[in-house]
């Protein structure tokens, strides 16, 4: 090592004499040579007076290192005006590799330091590398040459990298204890998808998450999957769940562990809760390694990055373990591959009530809904700030264990399916969430990503080396010319690392081709205020080199639309080459790797759009889908009442998932939560509040949301009063819920009256009941004035909290009633 | 290197727990606390008797009683110097990391036989010479610590088997 001169010396210096001798010993702090300086210094002359005077200082230059003098740079008498090498000194240990503050070499501690310390000695080696230890960090070069050797091997194997994600990429997890249950219970209609979910214990997890049960579903196919892809692949496991999470995980899908060994890094050395590194496994280069992940963002977009649909078994579960991650943006969740290009008539989504849901309408937007309003719900909603950051992990563990998002689902679906077998005008009026309605099970075991996404590695894989065996030839042959007869080295003649090609290059060549030249403009997809071309769906987009712009002009060619009818929609349909395609085709293509013909997913447009201004009413229904025809002017007014609050808040800036804004989907279940309310107090004293609704209009919204919330707080307080005070997100969550119902309300209740005045002529009684005020319905009390009937009202409510929660019977009758 | 070492510990209690069966609990609670501790210089292995459990004192104000026991207790305070087994609890192309009971140490790959050569195809993988040394999760060594390093809760080492009669076993 070269011994360096500080620049915090006071040059210039003459050097006086030299102590050492090359071949000579030197410890730390040992002198190596004496040098002069000279200063101005004041000095007193004895009589009171100061002056100022040139003085010369001889020093003596202390070593920085052990070792042994090799060679002088410098020599008596030399003059330095600057720093300079002065000395070779051959250290006995460089300390390339330390562990816990101690050189993993020769022992010394490397936390030292002295005045004399210029490079504290633990900088020495900054690099960690060991999967599964933080402790042990190890420089640069020892670094650069371990990840040689391992790439040699690789290469003679003809094998790459590949670092898998755990969460949601090839399994998803749930702490809801109602999984156990559903696994023990033949009856249950889940039980055969459940057959081969595994669970686990953790009990190290931290304070109140004591022996948390953890439920894994494998994503289908994960076995031949890894055993097909670790032959061309060394596999590492990434993942943001912590230690203990990781090594349960890799003993359930790697047993024998023969395929990820120990190559596993978790949340606890990764470093950094926020974003995933790739430099944390590989810190020289990256041209050899593959990445599958379903968050593309944790990874920057990296260009090693194959993103893969997230896997959503457990539905509205979302990634346990994504507390600390940045909020997933969310974009219509990609539908399962089996079932996607045929149009699914009965598989009626919100977006597709309008009208008469009799109509069979196309697939465009049939899997927006629950799914991803459950994601919403579940995990993926959790405060960001930092410091709650933890807390909101365990909050979502905690929410989950005690609310069972998956019971609630199953028990709507059950709800639903009795309502659609009782009463066959149903399935046209049923607004909330009849996604699933033809099946008769909540969970769906049919995901083929895996299967796609082996393909595509292979395809990754062959193209690397393909690439990698043209260079080597090439490079042979050119050699082979130049260097006749001499020998080329064995070792070189196998695996030559100048001519690795990069993945990195490779992989975009191979994404480029499959959309280049697409020019895309977005509409109805992303909210209002969001950078259309740093979303997520962009970024991805663009790595499949699509071009995203944001008006439409004669260079489009394809306008992926969220919704139909949109202004977007109606100009597009002037150029006739422009392909007017749902989110699905994207999605798709992205995740397939292929150019997937349009036509199924063309969307279909309207007649009206075609060119010639619309008129307004047609606009609003088809903009404000949920609602039902209704020229009521009701309902209308209260329409456009729903739509300005949604743009208020899109405009806002207000993010889909916060908990005070909402889409569509949340509105859905804000909307089914009601009806549910609604349902009971319609059962225990008819239709007041129907009636009461039609009959005050807006000046009494702002009561009926008080009354509301204190109803509501009160029942949290009296549900919660056994409970552990925790999960305060759940009350949040719910509070939140709660709290905006007025509005919908509002809507709700009159498109029902509306509706059911419009399609049930032959239910006259439950018609004229519904239709409120004009019509005396039989149980309504006489004529109250406002102010009366709210105080009422809100005594009702707080009784039918207090009664108890109505039962599973009364939920099936109250969905009858509501259609 | 093991000592028995004579320790003070204040313990204070809360007055729920004044009663006949206080003693068993003072003891309860310093079995607890004390064994297995690492004090970032040397582990507790066993608390062995009380010499002395004091009397009692009322803290005023809270009414909580202060004891301040003193014990012997077996320690080990791991030397520069020192042989001892270790299981190895993986391997890794920079080195071996293994656990001498509570005592985590890393044997560096310049001190482990330059014969014993790193052997990644194998599964699990190794450290083997291709004759009857193999170094792999879970063997049993006999290592020379190298350097020892208290940290807050924890002591770091790191070893060698590069000398006469080390390795495994």
């Amino acid at each position: 090592m070269l011994l360096r001169l500080p620049p915090s010396l006071h040059y210039p210096i003459t050097v006086t004499s030299l102590l050492k001798q090359p071949g000579d010993a030197v410890e730390r702090d040992e002198a190596l040579f004496w040098y002069v300086y000279q200063t101005t210094v004041t000095e007193g002359d004895g009589l009171g007076n100061k002056i100022e005077v040139k003085r010369k200082f001889p020093t003596k230059f202390e070593s920085t290192v052990d070792g042994e003098v090799v060679q002088w740079k410098i020599a008596k008498g030399d003059v330095i005006d600057e720093p300079v090498d002065v000395l070779e000194v051959d250290e006995p240990c460089a300390h390339e590799v330390q562990f816990g503050g101690l050189c993993a070499e020769c022992g010394k501690d490397m936390t030292e330091s002295s005045y004399n310390t210029e490079v504290a000695d633990v900088m020495r080696a900054p690099i960690q590398m060991a999967h599964d230890n933080t402790a042990l960090t190890v420089s640069a070069r020892e670094a650069t040459r371990v990840e040689e050797d391992a790439k040699r091997r690789l290469l003679s194997n003809r094998k790459l990298s590949l670092v898998v994600d755990l969460d949601q990429t090839i399994i998803h997890a749930t702490v809801d204890p109602t999984v156990g249950e559903w696994m023990q219970d033949k009856e249950n209609p889940n039980y055969q998808a459940l057959s081969d979910v595994r669970a686990f214990q953790l009990v190290d997890d931290g304070p109140g998450m004591r022996g948390c049960w953890y439920y894994v579903k494998l994503r289908p196919g994960l076995e031949s999957f890894l055993q097909n892809v670790s032959e061309m692949f060394e596999l590492h496991i990434y993942t943001m769940g912590t230690r203990a999470y990781a090594q349960h995980i890799a003993s359930i899908i790697d047993p024998d562990r023969s395929l990820f060994g120990d190559r596993i890094l978790s949340r606890d050395e990764s470093g950094s809760l926020t974003a995933k590194n790739l430099h944390r496994l590989f810190p020289v280069d990256t041209k050899m390694v593959v990445i599958i992940d379903d968050r593309g963002d944790v990874w920057r977009w990296s260009p090693n990055l194959i993103k893969v649909s997230p896997y959503d078994f457990f539905v509205g579960i979302g990634d346990i373990n994504s507390s600390f991650l940045p909020k997933k943006q969310e974009l219509g969740p990609p539908s399962k591959p089996g079932e996607k290009p045929a149009p699914k008539p009965t598989k009626g989504a919100l977006e597709e009530h309008h009208v008469n849901g009799a109509t069979a309408k196309t697939d465009e937007q049939s899997e927006v809904s629950t799914l991803e309003q459950l994601v919403t719900m579940g995990g993926g909603d959790n405060p960001r700030l930092l410091q709650e950051q933890s807390d909101a992990q365990e909050e979502t563990i905690m929410h989950q264990v005690e609310d069972r998002p998956l019971l609630q689902k199953q028990r709507e679906l059950d709800a639903e399916d009795d309502a659609a077998e009782s009463s066959d005008t149903s399935s046209s009026m049923d607004d909330s969430q009849d996604l699933s309605k033809h099946r008769h099970h909540l969970l769906e075991d049919n995901d083929r990503e895996l299967f796609d996404l082996e393909v595509r590695l292979e395809q990754v894989h062959r193209d690397f080396f393909d690439e990698y065996d043209r260079r080597r030839s090439r490079a042979l042959g050119g050699r082979v010319a130049a260097l006749r007869g001499e020998k080329v080295p064995s070792k070189e003649k196998d695996v030559d690392l100048k001519l690795v090609p990069d993945v990195k290059d490779i992989m975009p060549h191979i994404k480029r081709r499959i959309l280049g030249g697409v020019v895309l403009v977005f509409s109805g997809v992303l909210p209002l205020g969001t950078d259309t071309q740093n979303a997520d769906i962009s970024l991805w987009a663009k790595s499949f080199g699509v071009v995203i712009a944001s008006k439409i002009n004669v260079r489009t060619t394809h306008l992926v639309a969220g919704r139909n009818r949109t202004a977007k929609v109606r100009e597009a349909t002037r150029y006739p080459k422009i392909k007017i395609v749902t989110t699905q085709w994207l999605l798709d293509c992205l995740i397939q790797w292929k150019r997937l013909a349009e036509e199924p997913y063309l969307l279909p447009v309207h007649p009206d759009d075609r060119g010639e201004p619309i008129s307004p009413g047609s606009k609003e229904l088809a903009e404000s889908s949920w609602l039902s025809s209704s020229d009521d002017a009701t309902g209308d007014s209260l329409a456009d009442d729903e739509e300005a609050t949604e743009d208020i808040l899109k405009s806002a800036g207000m993010d889909q998932m916060s908990p005070i804004g909402y889409d569509e989907e949340q509105q859905a279940a804000v909307h089914e939560e009601l009806k549910e309310f609604l349902g009971s107090d319609d059962e225990s004293e008819s239709d007041s509040d129907v009636s009461m609704v039609d009959e005050m209009g807006a000046s009494k919204k702002r009561k009926r949301e008080d009354g509301d919330g204190s109803g509501d707080e009160e029942t949290d307080s009296a549900g919660e009063e056994g409970d552990v005070p925790g999960s305060r997100l759940a009350q949040r969550i719910k509070r939140s819920y709660e709290r905006s119902t007025g509005l919908k309300e509002m809507a709700s209740a009159g498109t029902e009256a509306s509706t059911a005045a419009s399609t049930t002529p032959d239910e006259p009684d439950e018609a004229s009941a519904l239709q409120g005020p004009a019509e005396s319905s039989p149980v309504d009390p006489a004529e109250v004035d406002p102010a009366e009937e709210d105080d009422e009202l809100e005594r009702e409510m707080l009784a039918a909290f207090e009664d108890g929660d109505y039962n599973s019977e009364a939920e099936e009758q109250i969905a009858n009633e509501n259609g | 290197m093991f000592f028995l070492k004579e320790e003070i510990k204040v313990i204070t209690l809360h007055p729920s727990y004044f009663g006949p069966n206080m003693r068993e609990y003072l003891i309860n609670r310093l079995n607890e606390e004390e064994e297995g501790r690492c004090t970032g210089d040397h582990f507790v292995i066993c608390v062995m008797d009380m010499v002395d459990i004091g009397e009692g004192r009322v803290l005023p104000g809270s009414g909580q009683a202060e004891y301040t026991i003193k014990y012997r207790a077996i320690i080990w305070k791991p030397f520069r110097g020192e042989t001892v087994d270790a299981i190895v609890t993986s391997v890794k192309p920079t080195g071996i990391f293994t656990l001498a009971g509570p005592l985590s140490v890393f044997i560096a790959r310049k001190n482990i036989p330059s014969d014993i050569k790193w052997e990644p195809n194998t599964v699990p993988p190794q450290y083997t010479d291709h004759a009857d040394q193999v170094i792999e999760k879970g063997t049993s060594l006999r290592l020379k610590i190298l350097g020892v390093k208290p940290d807050v809760a924890a002591i770091n080492a790191i070893g060698t088997i590069k000398e006469d009669y080390l390795g495994p076993l």
